[in-house]
């Protein structure tokens, strides 16, 4: 049906680009957010800019606060429909206790899984989840939103949308087109190189809106294909559960011959034991990587089967001077402290995989690939963003010719997923500044307001929207730079008066907070040169009106 | 199939289904084989996935690419029934042909 394969090449990357184009840039924006998630974190939670600890004392300080942990009363009733029979209130088998912490936390996650009688999958747990001060195992309110690591990184991936993973799928299908649209975006290319030197002076901006497009495309092609291509794989237990449906069987059988393998218990003894001190096998699992020669620093510690005779204690080594998550875990008996097991080294397979994971998720330590990181990622979101604006800027003459509204809707939803996530982002730090700080479900009142900025950027781009229909551009690209702009300086000075941490002081004293408020003022300066650039081009449009036909190339 | 609205809603649910149902079989087959080659569990669940999803962005770009949109969804679904059965059936052979 394409005549061509270049065709059907540009056919797929401008309506798969257009259509999930718009995920995409949630993905990206919120993906490079992400990078910083604990700095976020540092700058929404004020409570808890202090520096980074190591993983604290088990015995002083995780074990009492694991001991008082229990589901929520919402995670009870989420429950209860996978459950046959009555549902305690109560749960005092405890299935696992874990810690997680890397490099960059002050804070630390405490993970509790509990058996569920009469769950209809037997395998399924109940979890607890809190995060205290390592320095005294105070807990920190569950009701004050993380909102980097707690909600623009679970946004880069599942939109938020939980409901039967729904959001998951809606990204995946959008790395599956990114992933498309950069190998059609290559092909395109090819033609598209000789077709330059046919342009004609007047089509200057259309042809440097292009020009962005392919840099920003091309530049960073590695970074936006490693980065859609590792996330899938990332989620592949998600999209493909082969695992855990078709081959059951073999997973089954795997967990069988893994527990014999490694001595590690796959069930529970059913005798009760006591703990012996988990802060001395932490000390024999550094003294073993010591005499490897590999820094001591704890990741991950889990308790596997507490309280049993067949319990266990693993303890990984953070993945904070190599790409990795975690590794080398070391597993003791819970009621001895013997060794079981030392991890063997992983497989060459099991190399590539902590690799890929390991570079997308970066826990390790390296500052200024972090940085690039963020820089790659607003690449992704000017690429993306460009296609769109290319988009528009071809048809929206010939639209306005025809009477049509094509142009006008996409140019409006553009507006929505550039400027408008912008102000969505911006809005919810502002709310977490001037929200009372004892108000409950004070978190859930953060993301109502960052959902709330969001559709109203929609309204006011639709609004905003009738000169697109004319062949003119939409004020409101202009007008949400300018709120941008007041936004991100606001929420400088909200949080200098609501926390008395000036930028001049964080500067000198928590590059955490300091890094989120330069960034911040940073988008500002760049929100404001945007809109003056607008304002300018609107001028010369004006005076300018004509219309530009423009070839019918590539991007079909 | 003859308007070219139908034909373009054919090729897309060619690409994002039948696409989905081959990479689910090359999944499924490879990751078996593998485990039957001796691989570690997890470590075949990766490399078949790994290579699973960029088998479906090959197919995914091809159904659009292929002069027949037939042959598409014959050897796309077809393909993908088949290596799912090879799937099943070597959890078979490993399980002693008990649980496919």
């Amino acid at each position: 049906m394409f005549q061509s394969f270049r065709l059907a090449m540009a056919w797929v990357h401008t309506w798969f680009g257009l259509v999930l184009g718009f995920v995409l840039m949630a993905a990206f924006f919120f993906g490079a957010l992400s990078v910083f998630d604990r700095e976020i974190d540092r700058w929404a939670i004020p409570s808890t800019r202090f520096a980074p600890q190591p993983m604290p004392s088990f015995d002083a300080i995780l074990r009492p606060a694991f001991e008082s942990m229990q589901p929520t009363p919402e995670a009870i009733a989420e429950m209860r429909p996978r459950v046959d029979g009555p549902m305690p209130q109560r749960f005092d088998t405890v299935e696992s206790w874990s810690a997680y912490t890397t490099h960059r936390d002050p804070v630390v996650a405490l993970y509790a899984g509990f058996d569920v009688p009469n769950a209809k999958d037997p395998e399924e747990a109940i979890w607890a989840y809190r995060t205290i001060d390592p320095r005294d195992g105070a807990a920190l309110p569950d009701d004050h939103l993380k909102i980097g690591s707690g909600f623009f990184y679970p946004m880069h991936y599942s939109l938020t949308l939980e409901w039967r993973s729904l959001g998951y799928w809606i990204v995946g299908l959008a790395a599956l087109t990114m992933l498309a649209a950069l190998v059609s975006g290559v092909v395109m290319h090819r033609k598209l190189f000789r077709e330059f030197f046919t342009f004609r002076p007047d089509k200057a901006a259309l042809r440097s809106v292009l020009d962005l497009h392919n840099l920003t495309g091309v530049v960073a092609l590695p970074f936006h294909f490693f980065f859609a291509f590792t996330g899938l794989v990332i989620f592949a237990g998600i999209y493909f559960p082969v695992g855990h449906t078709q081959l059951h069987g073999l997973h089954d059988l795997h967990e069988r011959l893994e527990a014999d393998e490694t001595g590690l218990p796959h069930e529970r003894a059913g005798t009760p034991a006591a703990l012996a001190s988990v802060d001395a096998m932490v000390e024999e699992a550094q003294r073993r990587w010591a005499a490897r020669g590999m820094a001591g620093d704890v990741g991950f510690l889990a308790l596997t089967h507490v309280g049993d005779a067949n319990g266990y204690v693993s303890v990984y080594r953070a993945g904070t001077d190599r790409i990795a998550l975690t590794g080398e875990g070391i597993h003791f008996k819970a009621a001895t402290g013997e060794v079981l097991r030392e991890d063997p080294p992983p497989t060459a397979v099991g190399r590539v995989s902590e690799f890929l994971t390991g570079l997308h998720l970066q826990h390790f330590r390296h500052w200024l690939l972090r940085g690039l990181y963020v820089l790659g990622g607003l690449a992704g979101c000017a690429c993306i963003a460009t296609g769109f604006v290319f988009f528009v800027e071809k048809r929206k003459r010939q639209h306005a010719k025809q009477g049509t509204q094509g142009a006008r809707v996409v140019d409006a939803l553009a507006v929505t997923t550039i400027t408008g996530m912008v102000l969505a982002a911006l809005s919810i730090l502002v709310a977490n500044r001037l929200l009372p700080g004892d108000l409950p479900a004070r978190g859930d009142w953060e993301q109502r307001v960052f959902w709330f900025a969001w559709l109203f950027a929609l309204i006011h781009a639709s609004w905003r929207s009738a000169p697109v229909a004319r062949g003119e551009r939409n004020p409101a690209w202009r007008e949400q730079c300018w709120a941008i702009a007041a936004l991100a300086v606001f929420a400088v000075l909200a949080n200098w008066i609501g926390t008395g941490d000036a930028l001049w002081r964080t500067f000198a004293t928590y590059w955490p907070v300091a890094g989120v408020d330069m960034a911040l003022l940073a988008t500002a300066a760049l929100a404001t040169f945007a809109a003056r650039r607008l304002k300018a081009d609107a001028v010369v449009i004006a005076t300018q009106g004509r219309t530009v036909a423009v070839p019918e190339a590539a991007h079909g | 199939m003859t308007t070219p609205r139908a034909q373009l809603a054919a090729r897309v649910a060619a690409a994002l289904l039948g696409g989905y149902v081959f990479a689910w079989g090359f999944i499924a087959a490879g990751m078996s084989l593998l485990f039957a080659a001796g691989m570690e569990f997890h470590d075949a669940e990766f490399l078949a996935s790994a290579l699973g999803l960029l088998a479906f962005l090959a197919v995914f770009l091809w159904a659009f690419a292929a002069r027949r949109v037939w042959l598409v969804w014959a050897a796309l679904a077809g393909g993908g029934a088949l290596l799912a059965v090879v799937g099943s059936f070597t959890q078979a052979a490993l399980l002693g042909g008990a649980g496919a």
